[in-house]
């Protein structure tokens, strides 16, 4: 009992320093749902062969484009901020509507574009741009590479066929990591 | 198997195993080095490619934030076993997976660290960074424990140990090979050298083996066995030559004289060296030849071809001879090419070696040894020079015999030389007091010898009886002088003024023989003891010469000594023998026997020394000293033979008398001188000097006394300034202060011309040893006698 009774206040300073602690560090890390899926965006570069025809000139920049209502903010800016994916810089673009839309590696087709999606997949055809989407069975309707929040995660499902289509090789380890997806089969797991 | 032999092969047996093992042990060395620096290498190396393997899968985990296939990647380090944790870092350094999975975050680093890998002291650990592109993804940590490093540690030490054990054996079974290879001619070597060194036999010889070193080491060792025998056997044949020396050195030694020296020296060379045939020859200087004192009996027969017998005389010639006598040992190996006659002379005797060598003494060769076989060459140099040794030896040996017999001689001459002057020494020491006693008496007797006669002559009325009993007071008185003479002179030589005559020794011993009857006869008989006296007369018993009173005593002592031999009674035995004696002169005997109890050797021997007595009080021991006197005067001999218990014999012999002159016997020739004289007597004897005085006035004499000697000169004195002078001074000899001598010198002093008559008791000796004292004319001995005083003054007064 002695002994219990010198360490108690010794047990409990430390569990309230950790405590305090943690809070601390969830409250300063803990990123946002978007912070994260602007890294992914960037990510995604390094795990795609880019194809030599998805660049216009070894010079032009490597751009990310957001189409439709952009729910990044800053965020994406920071994370790709000089950034080179094989010798192109990185840049972000935001495209309002399918007309505007210009070459871009990686396309991000925003929840609001949902009713214009089948048209902005026709109108990539079967350009080497990588297309990134949060819309609901995006991924069946032809989008490459679908964000799925599940129980506070953000997990990947990737429409090998479309991107294959697209002439985009994309790199097994990603895919080792999302659900595949073809319009035919479904959702596949790898 | 000798302790060194074990010891060589321990050592070689330790030599390799040394050596291989030095070798694996350096190789082990380098090689574990080796291995320890290219394994810590290549297991960095590994765990760098593995950790690139897995950083690499990793990438899309990281960059994606998928933890659960982070996880799944890491656990592929399942495959190997060492690698006991990693975990991944994102690219901001929080711990993002673990392996295992359910690893507690606080065993790994809490921040990522450098990229590359490193030994702690129990694992190998560290990190890895995860790229995609150029993208940093995050870091992987790897940690691997050190079980790869002991798994592969324990495998080294096996293979050494396997190693190891294997070249061991390999070791000593090639050890073993090559300790028989190589000590295979050392133990034959060693098996030879204890043969040699247990049985002495130096004939063994040890076998090659037909390596080159050791085949060199055997032909050395039998070389050197063979030196040893022969170095041996020179040795055991100087030891026996040694031996032979000492031994005839010793048989020298013991004796004195040489040719028994040389016999013995012959003998042992004939039987020991051994020689065939050996002589000694004595060298004559000069007639420069050599005489055979010696002849080994062995070698007789040689003797007898050779025609040598002892005393044979061998010429020296200009052979091995000569030259042995200039010193030279001479050895002739063959006589048959020596052309001189010795040699050849042996030659012919069958003898062929010869060996000369000489007997030197003080650089003189007094003679030569000679030696010789029957072989030519038969002689080796050893012998030669033990031959040489030994004739040192007995050249030493023989010179020492010499000397010996040299000293015997002095010593015995020495000895008797001592004997007899001990014996005069005791007898002069007799003599001095008995003169003392002699001239006591002599003066003690002169008043009575000197009154008797005066009585004889001037009393012609006296009855026939006095007359009687004064002659016999006066041959008693004669008597005794003669006694106290000869009881101060027995100890001399006779001398010349001692009267000899006629005496026929069988008269002599006829009339002791009744002068001592009431000794032998009557009294024993009183005693009831019955001692017989016998006589065994010669008839023609030659005459000697000699002193009859003398004899008479010697045999009346000899009589006397034969009755008190025999205090039980007895025989005594005389007889006299006429006997020719070695020098072939005729000599008369006279012995007496007695049946008494004898003398021992010790008596016997002493018998005749003064006071030497066996008769307690009542000897004087003079008896047979005086016998023994008379027998040296009379150049007679005297033998004594006794036993105890059975008698003693002594045997008195005299040269008989052969030349016919005749001794003169003094005469009595009266004289007296007719005219009164004045005379001075100078005595210190009062009774004496009366008697004289008496005798000398009734010859008419006008007597003056001095009673010493000073008032002797005192009163000569005053006579010659009263010019009345004395005609003649009679003086004794002996008195205190001033003695007759000085009497003598101081009277002639003032007159020359007086006449001294000096008066002795030692008279007879300073006659004898003409011992006249100066300044006296006439030495007269006590007991003074008128006649002779009447007859001196007649001579000395014209």
């Amino acid at each position: 009992m002695a002994v219990l009774a010198r360490t108690l206040p010794g047990w409990l300073c430390s569990l309230a320093a950790c405590v305090v602690l943690l809070q601390g560090a969830i409250a300063a890390d803990s990123p946002s749902e978007y912070q994260v899926k602007a890294v992914f965006l960037f990510n995604f570069s390094h795990f795609v062969d880019w194809p030599d025809q998805a660049f216009k000139s070894p010079t032009e920049p490597f751009t990310i484009g957001v189409l439709g209502a952009d729910p990044f903010g800053s965020r994406l800016d920071e994370a790709v901020r000089g950034e080179h994916i094989a010798g192109h810089a990185l840049t972000v673009r935001r495209f309002n509507s399918i007309d505007q839309l210009d070459a871009c590696q990686i396309l991000f087709i925003d929840r609001s574009e949902t009713p214009q999606l089948d048209q902005i997949l026709r109108a990539l055809g079967h350009r080497s741009t990588l297309t990134v989407s949060e819309i609901d069975g995006a991924a069946q309707r032809g989008v490459m590479v679908e964000f799925v929040t599940e129980s506070n995660r953000i997990r990947l499902k990737i429409n090998v066929d479309a991107a294959h289509a697209a002439g985009l090789p994309i790199s097994s380890k990603l895919l080792r990591l999302a659900d595949i997806v073809s319009p035919a089969n479904g959702s596949r797991t790898p | 198997m000798t302790t060194s032999a074990i010891s060589i092969r321990h050592r070689l047996t330790r030599l390799l195993f040394l050596s291989s093992g030095a070798v694996l042990a350096l190789t082990t060395i380098a090689f574990c080095t080796y291995e320890a620096v290219t394994f810590r290498h290549s297991s960095i190396q590994q765990l760098r490619t593995l950790s690139q393997a897995i950083a690499s899968n990793s990438t899309a985990a990281l960059a994606f934030d998928n933890t659960q296939d982070a996880t799944s990647v890491l656990g592929a380090f399942r495959a190997e076993p060492h690698i006991v944790g990693a975990a991944l870092y994102d690219s901001h350094g929080r711990l993002f997976a673990t392996y295992p999975q359910t690893a507690a975050a606080s065993s790994f680093p809490m921040h990522p660290g450098m990229a590359g890998f490193a030994f702690t002291r129990s694992a190998l650990a560290g990190f890895m960074p995860v790229v995609e592109g150029t993208s940093h993804l995050g870091m992987l940590y790897v940690q691997s424990d050190l079980g790869a490093m002991y798994a592969r540690i324990e495998l080294y030490a096996l293979i050494v140990v396997l190693v190891i054990g294997l070249c061991s054996a390999l070791a000593y079974l090639l050890s073993r090979r090559l300790q028989h290879e190589l000590l295979r001619p050392i133990w034959a070597l060693a098996e030879t050298a204890r043969a040699v060194s247990e049985r002495h036999d130096y004939s063994v010889r040890a076998n090659r083996t037909g390596t080159k070193e050791f085949d060199l080491f055997t032909d050395t060792f039998n070389q050197m066995l063979t030196q040893i025998q022969g170095s041996e056997s020179r040795l055991r044949d100087q030891l026996s030559r040694l031996s032979l020396l000492q031994q005839i050195t010793r048989a020298t030694g013991e004796r004195q004289d040489l040719p028994s020296i040389f016999q013995v020296v012959l003998g042992s060379l004939e039987q020991d060296l051994p020689i065939d045939f050996g002589c000694f020859l004595l060298h004559d200087a000069e007639a420069q030849s050599l005489t055979v004192s010696a002849l080994g009996i062995a070698g007789r027969v040689f003797a007898d071809r050779l025609g040598l017998a002892d005393m044979s005389v061998i010429p020296i010639d200009q052979n091995g001879l000569s030259r042995c006598i200039a010193g030279q040992l001479v050895y002739e190996p063959d006589v048959l090419e020596v052309p001189f006659p010795f040699p050849q002379r042996l030659a012919s005797a069958g003898l062929r070696s010869l060996v000369i060598s000489p007997l030197i003494v003080e650089n003189q060769v007094f003679g030569v040894m000679i030696s010789t076989r029957r072989e030519s060459q038969a002689f080796s140099s050893g012998e030669c020079e033990f031959l040489r040794q030994l004739s040192e030896h007995v050249a030493l040996a023989s010179h020492q015999a010499r000397l010996y017999g040299a000293l015997q001689k002095a010593y015995d001459d020495l000895r008797l030389s001592q004997h007899t002057v001990m014996q005069q020494e005791r007898l002069r020491a007799l003599g001095q007091m008995a003169s003392g006693i002699a001239h006591d008496i002599n003066n003690a007797i002169s008043p009575v010898s000197l009154y008797t006669e005066s009585l004889l002559e001037r009393e012609p009325n006296l009855s026939e009886r006095a007359r009687g009993y004064l002659v016999t007071i006066q041959r008693a008185i004669e008597d005794v002088a003669r006694t106290v003479a000869r009881m101060r002179e027995f100890y001399r030589e006779r001398e010349a003024q001692l009267t000899l005559a006629r005496v026929d020794l069988n008269a002599a011993i006829r009339q002791v023989a009744e002068l001592t009857r009431p000794r032998w006869n009557d009294l024993p008989q009183q005693r009831g003891l019955h001692v017989e006296l016998n006589m065994d007369l010669a008839d023609a018993l030659p005459e000697i010469m000699g002193a009859e009173h003398e004899i008479r005593d010697a045999l009346t002592n000899l009589i006397f000594n034969a009755i008190d031999a025999m205090p039980a009674g007895g025989t005594i035995t005389a007889l006299t023998r006429k006997v020719t004696g070695g020098d072939g002169h005729d000599r008369s005997v006279i012995e007496v026997r007695d049946t008494g109890v004898g003398m021992d050797d010790d008596t016997r021997r002493r018998c005749l020394e003064p006071f030497y007595t066996t008769k307690g009080e009542r000897g004087t021991g003079l008896g047979l000293a005086m016998v023994y006197g008379m027998v040296q005067r009379h150049s007679a001999e005297i033998e004594i033979d006794s036993a105890i218990g059975v008698g003693t014999a002594v045997r008195l012999s005299f040269p008989a008398h052969t030349s016919s002159v005749v001794s003169v016997v003094h005469g009595a020739k009266p004289a007296t001188v007719n005219r009164r004289l004045r005379i001075l007597l100078v005595d210190d004897d009062p009774v004496l000097i009366k008697s004289l005085q008496d005798t000398l006035q009734e010859d008419g004499h006008v007597i003056s006394v001095a009673h010493g000697g000073q008032a002797g000169i005192d009163a000569f004195t005053v006579s010659e300034q009263r010019a009345e002078r004395f005609d003649i001074v009679v003086t004794d000899l002996g008195m205190p202060q001033v003695d007759g001598r000085k009497v003598a010198a101081a009277i002639k002093e003032i007159s020359a011309a007086t006449p001294i008559i000096l008066l002795t008791g030692w008279g007879q000796r300073l006659i004898a040893a003409n011992d006249t004292p100066p300044h006296v004319d006439k030495v007269l001995s006590k007991p003074p006698r008128l006649a002779e005083l009447r007859a001196a003054f007649v001579e000395l007064l014209p």
